[in-house]
């Protein structure tokens, strides 16, 4: 595995950024940089995670590493000529300032090649569509972290589903799980950031 | 028995005359302010506004007269400053953005700035300073604003800016916990005891709200990633707060003597809904060295019982926890992963108390009938309740919006199973 790929693996930002210069001087394209070092890295870091080999912690330094990278890709991204598996809107919802895991499901998604706009904490509903309109997203992602705002989720859903928009919408927390997920009419839940991108890939197959 | 006796007993691993059980003497075994309320209604007590001492969760004190109606065997004992460093004093009535009227420190009320149906507050109330909490609106909590200032330099990074909010404990402070250890004393309850200064790594405490200009490493996710990138670092900064904490430790006894029963030592969640935050070889090495200095020096000079709070699935931590000197586990959170209760209690049962565990706060008591939980409190207290070794209290604190009909079946529960 090249360089990237272990900076990104190891969550090594600076070297993450070397790395990434030294494939652009050696001719690579950024899709070409993304497809074969930072999403077989963010990949694989979610599967040492699945298997109780690495932590939260660990997540969040790889998904640092890789934003590194991203950020000095991304402007040499041409419009259009790029591939992403879809666009996500991401955000915690009205009442609710707990950010660590949404921010962590943002970036898993975004290093496994989606596209994602992150709306931050304390997001209305009317916020959420907005985002999802301008953004011409696939996904709604909602995170709440507590038993006080988990129910404006429900809201959230059955605002989407009023203004008859064609997204699906997948939610997380700590205080959730799949059954409630489905009472309120989500389409997805995941449990931890790895899985949330295995979720959202099968939402858009 | 007394509270006090039924406390000691149960934490000596015997069973008492019945079951012991705490409300209120911790920030981590409360009850929001919102329920406090509906309680002292519901037993007809003296209709005043709840006093808030915890404004972070917006937690109720809870009086002698509720104390008595619930029939808790335990009094707590708080810090003297609240989680924005304001004394809990001077109280001023304020009507929360809910409708209810309570009691807060008129420091922290006069200091409040509104701002888009939220509220936020300022370090020791000092609205000179960027704010360091916010409540936004439909919540029932004040959140701790992140103040890191810029990115961490590794190069400079120095463990006295870690340090800020940790120091020789003061004689005012200490004719405080005299005074205040006297009177839980008196009430003939085991007394809870938060004497602060001995949290390792606790991300409340990281993000530090009480802080004026926070220095070091003051982000939660940067916390947490430095376990795994800066591990000379966290453990230079246990060293020195260990070290300290024993220092003070040894003040306070000379102080306080055994009016004390238990006392609350660390907050530090490892344990998130279906993993760890760490391996059990990072916690051993980066913590269980240093708890076990505080706990050692505890047990060596005491008859204090040590208490642990550690949310999440900490399965695989506890063996660490119980080497490390904890006498008490808390929250038990038992609907995350691999914490099954007959589990826990057969695997570690005899070498820790479960000081929690009672209720699933997550589901049942919010959102279950309240038939649902008096068949869940009478399960858990079979399960944890044999041969000692288990304080009830539900899984953390009792959130705002747990229906109060909820409250009382869990009350009401208790009541059934200690008659």
């Amino acid at each position: 595995m090249d360089n990237l790929y272990q900076a990104i693996f190891k969550g090594l930002a600076p070297l993450a950024k070397t790395a990434v210069q030294e494939s652009l001087d050696n001719g690579k394209t950024p899709q070409d940089i993304i497809d074969e070092s930072m999403i077989p890295a963010m990949e694989a870091i979610g599967q040492e995670f699945e298997a109780g080999r690495v932590f939260v912690p660990n997540l969040l330094l790889s998904a640092r590493a890789m934003k590194s990278a991203l950020d000095i890709l991304k402007p040499l991204m041409i419009a259009g000529q790029t591939t992403t598996l879809g666009t996500v809107v991401i955000g915690t919802v009205k009442g609710d300032l707990h950010d660590i895991g949404k921010n962590l499901v943002a970036s898993m998604l975004e290093g496994r090649g989606f596209k994602v706009i992150n709306l931050g904490t304390d997001v209305s509903k009317e916020r959420f569509i907005e985002a999802a309109k301008e953004n011409n997203a696939d996904i709604i992602c909602l995170s709440a972290l507590l038993t006080t705002t988990m129910d404006y989720m429900k809201e959230v859903v059955e605002a989407v589903r009023a203004d008859g928009l064609d997204i699906k919408v997948m939610v997380g927390g700590a205080p959730l799980n799949a059954e409630f997920a489905a009472s309120i009419g989500a389409d997805g839940y995941s449990s931890n950031a790895n899985e949330a991108v295995q979720v959202a890939k099968k939402l858009l197959s | 028995m007394t509270g006090k006796e039924r406390i000691r007993t149960v934490l000596e691993h015997r069973n008492a005359d019945r079951l012991a059980v705490d409300f209120g003497t911790t920030p981590v075994t409360g009850i929001h302010c919102k329920v406090v309320e509906a309680l002292r209604r519901h037993y007809g007590l003296d209709d005043h506004p709840v006093y808030v001492h915890e404004p972070g969760q917006m937690l109720g004190y809870i009086e002698d007269d509720l104390a008595e109606a619930l029939g808790t065997d335990t009094a707590g004992c708080f810090a003297p400053k609240n989680s924005i460093g304001v004394w809990n004093k001077d109280w001023k009535e304020y009507r929360m953005p809910w409708g209810q009227v309570v009691m807060l420190p008129a420091k922290m009320v006069d200091s409040f700035t509104e701002k888009d149906g939220g509220l936020y507050t300022y370090p020791e109330g000092d609205r000179s300073l960027p704010p360091s909490g916010h409540m936004p609106e439909r919540c029932y909590f004040f959140d701790s604003i992140e103040r890191q200032q810029g990115e961490i330099d590794d190069d400079n990074l120095n463990v006295e800016d870690n340090l800020q909010e940790y120091g020789d404990i003061d004689d005012e402070t200490l004719a405080y916990w005299k005074t205040v250890t006297d009177r839980a004393a008196s009430t003939g309850r085991a007394v809870v005891a938060g004497f602060g200064g001995m949290a390792l790594g606790d991300v409340a405490r990281i993000i530090s709200p009480a802080i004026r200009e926070p220095r070091g490493i003051r982000s939660v996710a940067e916390w947490y990633m430095s376990t795994v990138c800066r591990p000379d670092y966290i453990k230079e900064l246990f060293d020195r707060i260990s070290a300290l904490a024993v220092r003070n430790l040894e003040k306070i006894h000379s102080v306080v003597g055994e009016n004390v029963d238990v006392v609350y030592v660390c907050g530090a969640d490892f344990g998130t809904q279906t993993s760890q935050f760490m391996s059990v070889e990072t916690l051993n090495e980066l913590y269980v060295p240093y708890y076990k200095r505080m706990n050692d020096w505890i047990h060596q000079h005491t008859q204090w019982k040590t208490f642990k709070h550690c949310c999440g699935a900490i399965y695989p931590l506890l063996d660490s926890l119980i080497d490390a000197g904890f006498d008490i586990i808390n929250p038990v959170q038992i609907a995350a992963k691999d914490m099954d209760p007959q589990r826990l209690k057969d695997e570690f049962g005899d070498r820790v108390t479960f000081w929690g565990g009672g209720v699933d706060t997550q589901k049942t008591l919010p959102f279950g009938t309240p038939a649902q939980v008096r068949e869940e409190v009478l399960r858990l207290c079979d399960i944890f309740g044999k041969d000692g070794g288990f304080v009830y209290n539900t899984v953390h604190n009792i959130q705002a919006n747990v229906p109060v009909e909820n409250v009382i079946a869990l009350m009401d529960t208790l009541k059934e199973i200690r008659s």
